[in-house]
């Protein structure tokens, strides 16, 4: 009894000692009389290239701090503070169907006025007004950069055993069964991470149907059983070069077995390189254009806006915010963004791109583009998952019929929506 | 149990309790220490790879799993809110405890709050989570305060429970003495009872303690992306910080495992039976 | 005198229930209440949102997403709870008869049930992915990982489930096996009962309360998983681990259904009073027949 008494008393008066302390010092706010800009970014690979980037600009500026914050799981993260109402001054999203959402709840603010906004290319302005569910009158974030989605491969793998670069649906699957042959795995997918399983979904889809297919649908004059077949019976032709058990591995892994050459290609898209060269600093990567169609002259490369910076109507400092926004449009900034990301420009400048895209160069000079097929998805119809569900049944049918099926309930919100501006238009 | 007679060892279910430990508590562990002290370098695809020592013990991964995660801060977070919490249900959910344990038999109010309180263990937390998570931002408490209310509320039925329960052990004897003596009801309590109370409170703070200190869920979605982090909510936020590199999220892994683990260590009786007797009563 | 003395006392006895009263409403009570508004509207957590009386409600029952991870959900409930007890309750007899190193093997034994759930579900995840494959390679097996089937990952988020909560249980059972009186047992050899038939017809009927302890801990913890999933599966593989906590946090805070998942959390809530008050008759039925 003795010693319990002991113990508890050893162990209360450091407890209650410290709840004096520590609630003296609970909260604390910015005490210098700086600014502080936070921004919310949702990029996992690109965590390094912010924290210099953060650095840098505290460094240089003597009046804001910039605080950055790349967390795990980054766009529940940023929801769940919206449902508390706390909002960061700037966020670094994807120019997807979550942005159609927050402009629609008003969470953003309109950027036309930002003086940075006229050095950002036309093409990337319209991509991210096209998002909006019902058309508005200004531009509600600053297009950073955009990415490219098809096939990595291996150089100099693909050298050393003389494969060529496929240009039609048959000669692809033709360099698989090749590859396979000389014992080597032909592709190799992370499919645990169910959004990986969009990228050679994405980029199928831009090939073999209308890239504003989700707009028909929603206004009425299509159905995706008959836009998506040729792509979901693709993706299964596709899905049979894999390694052994794809849904057994995830993002990384799958990113870090292509690094150590074990498979010569990876179905991901640019973006992903970092994160391979974080494991094979030395290693070799080209990319192409997933062949979908029957003729080279069909294909059409999957590119959208990876990352685009999103004041929010919230925030209380505008100026201290598009100051940020010039630091991060700074020529060498965004340069330094390329050279860590592989990304490609939204800015209409010259830069170097990375050789990791050089087999995609051409179609981004040309324009032959199409955005993301899954930047219309709405998120709680989770499609990758769907896609998942149907690369372990393999059933085609069943996938389309609840694609169609799941459409309409999830977006029903969202198809009033249009019908009454329609109307009123 | 006293008189305890000299009886034989019984050796081959000994054999096999030790045999099955080692397959199941101990390899899991050894796996984490031997992942965790080794370089991304030194990692096969074999089970050998993995399972063998480190070529050399170094504890660089544990410094840089430390800076990642801000291993203090999250450390300090988790032992606030644990410890503020503990103490404030000791105190507060007794004193419930006792007013309604004293009272519920011969008053309906009392009974009623009895009742009321209690029932809150059927209300899982997946409901109450979304209208929190709005609720303490509008009332400026999603932090570490929101974090800790939650708490006290949440264990309030269990421990309310519990304490009304171990009262009807307490002879009312002892508080009439002190009331003829003039001492008022309120100071009878925390002169008489509340010390009476320690088994009970040893319980309470053993359950309360170990429940939040693992929790995931509150703090994740109270506080998450405020930058204030618990040690195991670390391990969900800077899982992107990991990336392939598993080593260093093990070593992570190691150091949120270690406090408690220490702990345990040294208090292995009091959680022990503060376990049985919660469950049991 | 006397009276006032009384109303005294009333008073602090009022004075130390009602704000604690009051606490309680503000953090149970009342987000219980909004949960419920919310479930009648289709709010997305942000932004404006508009009633829409019991689409929620009707969608939900037509929803097979939702289905599936109640299904799921009881599965693994049910399934843990008989795995844990079974094993907890074998276990506790080893520890609880004449062994060496008694109550070390106790101390050890119970380790699993102090570590966090997320991070002893990040280890497991990679000793099933990694480990565990690898093993059953040189057996000469597949070398699939479990949680990559839709058949066997909710078997291996049962087995962390079970790995922690056996600990706890087995404790229970232990303390339970300790009431039962030695001379029981002494008659019991007189009638020359042995093993099972000793096991069967004297320790289990004696422990039968603690068996009902560990039943009713079990399935209210395990219908509630949420630190497994998210450590091991994420809900995959197609959707076929999504519990139903997980579900309301996944969808509700980031897939804008919070309208919808408050309505789900509702009938969540139904549900669990159900089995609870469900439960308790039953006890109180046994208890009585006793």
């Amino acid at each position: 009894m003795e010693k319990r008494k002991q113990l508890f008393c050893t162990l209360l008066v450091p407890v209650l000692s410290s709840c004096a302390i520590l609630t003296a010092c609970g909260s604390k706010g910015a005490e210098d009389g700086k600014t502080v800009i936070e921004l919310v970014q949702y990029k996992p690979e690109a965590v390094s290239v912010f924290e210099a980037l953060e650095e840098e600009f505290n460094a240089t500026h003597d009046d804001i701090e910039l605080k950055i914050e790349s967390p795990n799981d980054a766009m529940t993260i940023m929801k769940t503070r919206f449902i508390r109402e706390e909002y960061p001054d700037i966020l670094g999203i994807g120019g997807d169907v979550n942005f159609s959402g927050f402009v629609d709840a008003g969470i953003l603010a309109d950027v036309s006025g930002y003086e940075g906004l006229s050095s950002v290319k036309q093409a990337y302005i319209d991509m991210l007004d096209n998002l909006e569910y019902v058309p508005t009158e200004g531009t509600y974030g600053v297009p950073y950069v955009a990415n490219a989605a098809g096939i990595l491969y291996n150089r100099d793998m693909f050298r050393e055993h003389g494969w060529e670069i496929p240009e039609t649906w048959d000669e692809l699957l033709a360099l698989c069964e090749q590859i396979k042959s000389e014992g080597i795995q032909p592709l190799y997918f992370g499919f645990k991470d169910t959004w990986t399983c969009l990228a050679p979904w994405n980029a199928l889809a831009v090939d073999l149907a209308d890239a504003d297919i989700c707009r028909q649908v929603n206004a009425g004059t299509a159905n995706f059983s008959e836009a998506y077949r040729e792509a979901a019976e693709k993706m299964l032709e596709l899905v049979q070069y894999s390694q052994d058990s794809p849904m057994a591995y995830g993002y990384n892994d799958a990113c870090t077995a292509f690094a150590n050459g074990e498979s010569a290609m990876y179905t991901i898209g640019s973006y992903a390189v970092p994160q391979i060269k974080s494991v094979n600093p030395e290693m070799n990567i080209d990319s192409f254009v997933m062949p979908g169609c029957d003729s080279a002259e069909d294909n059409i490369l999957n590119s959208g806006i990876d990352l685009v910076f999103c004041v929010t109507e919230q925030c209380e400092n505008k100026e201290a915010a598009y100051e940020v926004l010039d630091f991060l449009l700074e020529h060498e900034n965004i340069q330094f963004y390329l050279d860590e990301q592989n990304a490609v420009p939204c800015k209409n400048e010259t830069f170097s791109l990375a050789p990791e895209v050089d087999g995609m160069k051409t179609y981004i000079e040309e324009g032959r583009m199409a955005d993301y097929q899954d930047h219309y998805y709405p998120a709680e119809m989770s499609v990758d998952a769907q896609i998942q569900t149907f690369l372990i049944n393999q059933d085609v049918d069943a996938f389309l019929e609840k694609f169609d099926k799941d459409w309409l309930r999830y977006n029903r919100d969202i198809i009033r929506k249009v019908e009454k501006y329609e109307a009123g238009h | 149990m006293k008189t305890k007679v000299k009886e034989k060892v019984n050796w081959p279910i000994t054999v096999l309790l030790i045999i099955l430990a080692v397959i199941t508590i101990v390899f899991p562990l050894y796996m984490t220490v031997m992942i965790a002290f080794k370089q991304p370098s030194e990692m096969t695809n074999s089970i050998a790879g993995i399972l063998s020592f480190p070529k050399q013990w170094s504890f660089s991964n544990f410094a840089e799993a430390m800076r990642v995660t801000d291993f203090w801060r999250s450390l300090f977070n988790s032992v606030k809110i644990t410890l503020i919490t503990v103490v404030i249900s000791i105190l507060l959910h007794s004193m419930v405890g006792y007013a309604i344990g004293r009272n519920k038999a011969k008053s309906k109010f009392y009974n009623f709050s009895y009742l009321y309180i209690v029932s809150g263990m059927f209300v899982p937390f997946a409901i109450l989570m979304m209208p929190l998570v709005k609720q303490t931002a509008e009332w400026h408490i999603a932090n570490v305060v929101g974090v800790i209310i939650c708490y006290v509320v949440f264990y309030m039925p269990m421990n309310v429970l519990l304490y009304s329960g171990y009262l009807t052990n307490i002879p009312v004897a002892l508080e009439e003495a002190a009331r003829v003596d003039g001492a008022s009801t309120w100071k009878t309590y925390w002169s008489i009872i509340f010390p009476i109370m320690k088994p009970m409170h040893a319980t309470v703070a053993v359950l309360t303690a170990l429940g939040t200190w693992n929790d995931v869920m509150t703090p994740l979605v109270i506080m998450s992306g405020s930058g204030a982090n618990t040690l195991p909510l670390a391990q969900l936020t800077f899982q992107t910080q990991f990336g392939t590199n598993y080593n260093l999220a093990f070593a992570s892994y190691l150091l949120a495992l270690l406090p408690i683990l220490i702990f345990y260590i040294f208090c292995q009786k009091q959680i022990l039976n503060g376990v049985v007797n919660g469950a049991v009563k | 005198m006397n009276k006032k003395k009384i109303n005294n006392q009333q008073r602090t006895f009022l004075l130390m229930t009602i704000p604690v009263l009051i606490l309680f409403f503000c953090f149970n009570t009342l987000p219980l209440i909004k949960g419920v508004i919310y479930s009648f509207t289709n709010f997305k957590g942000y932004g404006d949102f508009e009633w829409v009386g019991l689409r929620n409600y009707i969608d939900l029952f037509g929803d097979a997403r939702v289905g599936k991870s109640y299904l799921f959900t009881f599965k693994l409930a049910l399934a843990s709870t008989i795995v844990v007890n079974i094993v907890s309750l074998v276990l506790a007899l080893g520890l609880n008869s004449k062994i060496k190193f008694k109550s070390a093997m106790r101390g050890l034994y119970f380790v699993p049930n102090i570590l966090g759930a997320l991070v002893v579900g990040y280890i497991f995840n990679y000793f099933f992915t990694y480990i565990l494959p690898a093993f059953s390679k040189m057996l000469g097996g597949s070398g699939n990982s479990m949680l990559a089937s839709t058949k066997w990952a909710w078997v291996a988020i049962m087995i962390v489930c079970a790995w922690q909560s056996v600990a706890m249980n087995t404790i229970i059972y232990i303390s339970g096996l300790q009431t039962v009186p030695e001379d029981v047992y002494e008659a019991g050899s007189i009638d020359g009962a042995t093993g099972w038939a000793k096991f069967k017809n004297l320790t289990l009927p004696l422990i039968l309360p603690f068996v009902t302890i560990n039943m009713v801990l079990c399935m209210k913890n395990f219908l509630m998983v949420f630190d497994q999933i998210m450590a091991l599966t994420k809900g995959g593989p197609a959707q076929s681990t999504e519990s139903i906590s997980y579900l309301i946090y996944n969808n509700g805070m980031s897939g804008g259904q919070f309208g919808f998942q408050s309505a789900n959390a509702v009938i969540f809530f139904i549900m669990i009073v159900a089995i609870s008050v469900g439960q308790m008759t039953f006890m109180n039925k046994k208890e009585e027949q006793l």
